[in-house]
């Protein structure tokens, strides 16, 4: 029998066979975020990731995300970036808590938030409007993407699109007054959520503190940091920022209002000059930002994000 | 059998390249894309110099910036070819020098794949200097539909062409915009579409500076970047698709 007939007769066995080690390795389903919750205020616990980029030893934990009990239930302040993120999400939340959760407030359409609400009741689930919209178009394509980053974490997610919708104002629910807050800076459709009761702001990635801040779908720097200045008027007594560390005064707002200042300055002043892209990519980083991790990276997206509109903005038109 | 034929091919690759170094990269197309777009028996030299920067990774996949940057080249220039070995395409571009004076030349670039990219220049000696960067990418950049589409007054922006000039360290630099579709002829039923030829003429002397020819790894939109050494005040640019529209202007007034 040649080796071809061979491999065709028993190609089903062997495939089986392929599943069955699969299926029992060790590491198949070993995996775990190993998430923990920390207490920031009375009834308020954030679960902090790292700063680092999605990657397959990560699995995508580097944001952060809350949960608060108010009394009337608990609310929970995005889902993570898979489906096993979030049930292992709210699985800790069940340990810290019995009282049922009520509104799972997804704040923004960029993956790593949005793709553990498979694992919370639909009819918990809260979005703004025109995220969802952008979370219906750019879904897919997203979870494409992620399965290429962080592999075998992904496993089993499914684009999720909340189905309620929330609205910007005053939340009252059980002994706790939650402020909603929609911005654009960072996606065009952004929620902040501040726990007017303990001061907790759940900024979400309005403000990123000491990790670099991602642009893909910002519509425009100078609009992010009009929005950041009001959000540092706000009376809060904790900064949870969509990534990196959580803060209590305003030095994730400063960072911030720096670095959008800058990133737009470097943009404006390379196109004046007649700058190609590979050049600005190029550009180098104030120290002061040396804490701020990823700005390489980052800065080599944004000018793919933004510099073809400031460069063109620099020439004129025949 | 097939297998047999791939080994011949190889020895026969490698016999007619007994002196041309190894690629630094490791590509399989090494050889194979240098005799395509360089010519057999040719010298080629691997050389820094040559100035090529691709970023480490395509944040998109069909708008990939690419730049040679020629300032520390000591010869002089008289050819660039541009080169994206694992596209269906590969080639990007030619520029020819025509009065050796080229200093940097930026285009954007699809990218279907992780990739080599290279960049040759062909010295007055008719020696080949090449560089080589890669880029990582997801991918799909080459058959991925027109951005343009979706705009649905394109063909009203259709061929705007927005220029500026520039003074780089006694060098004078020149940009040129064209909102052109680019179509590769890899999209189902989109025919290939795109600007081939392109021209810059020093307006003063009417010589001409730079000739260049496109291939379907050219990105949407492209965006050009040209620097030649020394001040020259006046210029121009022509441009050429494959359907005989014609894109001109002159590029007058160096920006302070």
């Amino acid at each position: 029998m040649s080796r071809l007939l061979f491999l065709r007769r028993h190609i089903g066995w062997l495939v089986a066979a392929m599943f069955w080690v699969f299926a029992h390795s060790p590491g198949a389903s070993a995996k775990s975020y190993e998430l923990e919750a920390t207490l920031v205020a009375d009834g308020v616990w954030v679960v902090v990731g790292s700063t680092d980029n999605f990657s397959k030893t990560n699995g995508g934990n580097i944001l952060n995300t809350g949960f608060i009990e108010t009394g009337e239930g608990v609310v929970v302040i995005d889902t993570g970036p898979s489906r096993r993120y979030g049930e292992e999400f709210r699985a800790l939340i069940e340990s810290h808590t019995s009282k049922p959760i009520v509104k799972v407030l997804v704040t923004h359409h960029h993956p790593d938030h949005a793709f553990g609400s498979q694992a919370f009741e639909q009819e918990t689930l809260y979005m703004l409007d025109e995220s969802a919209s952008l979370l219906e178009q750019d879904g897919e394509a997203f979870s494409d993407n992620m399965y290429r980053m962080i592999g075998d974490w992904m496993r089993g997610t499914e684009v999720t699109v909340p189905m309620n919708r929330v609205q910007p104002g005053l939340l009252n629910l059980g002994n706790r007054r939650l402020r909603l807050i929609a911005m654009q800076g960072h996606t065009g459709a952004d929620l902040v959520v501040l726990d007017e009761t303990s001061g907790v702001l759940f900024a979400s990635d309005m403000v990123f503190f000491n990790r670099a801040l991602t642009t893909p779908q910002t519509p425009g720097l100078a609009l992010w940091r009009a929005e950041i200045r009001q959000l540092a008027q706000l009376p809060f007594s904790v900064v949870v920022p969509g990534h990196g560390p959580l803060i209590k005064d305003d030095r994730a707002f400063i960072q911030m209002i720096d670095y959008l200042t800058w990133l737009d300055d470097v943009l404006v002043d390379s196109a004046a000059r007649g700058l190609s892209a590979s050049e600005v990519i190029e550009t180098a980083i104030p120290e002061r930002f040396s804490e701020v991790e990823g700005a390489r990276y980052e800065l080599v997206r944004t000018v793919s994000h933004l510099y073809s509109d400031y460069e063109k903005d620099a020439l004129s038109r025949h | 059998m097939r297998r047999y034929w791939l080994y011949a091919f190889t020895l026969f690759a490698s016999a007619s390249w007994a002196d041309l170094p190894s690629d630094p990269l490791g590509s399989p197309l090494w050889a194979y894309n240098i005799e395509r777009y360089l010519g057999q028996d040719v010298t080629v030299v691997l050389d820094e110099r040559v100035g090529l920067s691709v970023p480490g990774f395509a944040e998109d996949s069909t708008q990939v910036p690419l730049a040679v940057n020629l300032r520390e080249f000591p010869h002089k220039v008289n050819k660039v070819v541009t080169w994206v070995d694992m596209n269906p395409v590969p080639h990007l571009f030619t520029a020819n020098s025509t009065d050796g004076q080229l200093k940097l030349v930026s285009l954007n670039f699809r990218v279907q794949q992780a990739s080599s990219v290279r960049a040759a220049v062909l010295d007055e000696h008719g020696v080949w200097h090449i560089d080589s960067g890669y880029v990582d990418a997801a991918g799909g950049g080459c058959t991925a539909p027109r951005e343009i589409l979706t705009n649905s007054d394109w063909e009203s922006e259709f061929g705007t062409l927005k220029t500026g000039l520039f003074s780089r360290r006694g060098n004078t630099r020149i940009k040129a915009s064209l909102l052109h579709p680019m179509d590769s002829g890899m999209v189902g039923n989109v025919p290939a579409f795109f600007v081939g030829d392109v021209e810059v003429r020093n307006e003063t002397s009417d010589n001409l500076l730079l000739t260049m020819t496109l291939s379907e790894s050219a990105a949407e939109n492209p965006m050009f970047v040209f620097e030649f050494e020394g001040g020259v005040p006046h210029l121009s640019i022509h441009m050429k698709d494959n359907n005989g529209y014609q894109f001109e202007t002159a590029i007058g007034e160096v920006a302070p």
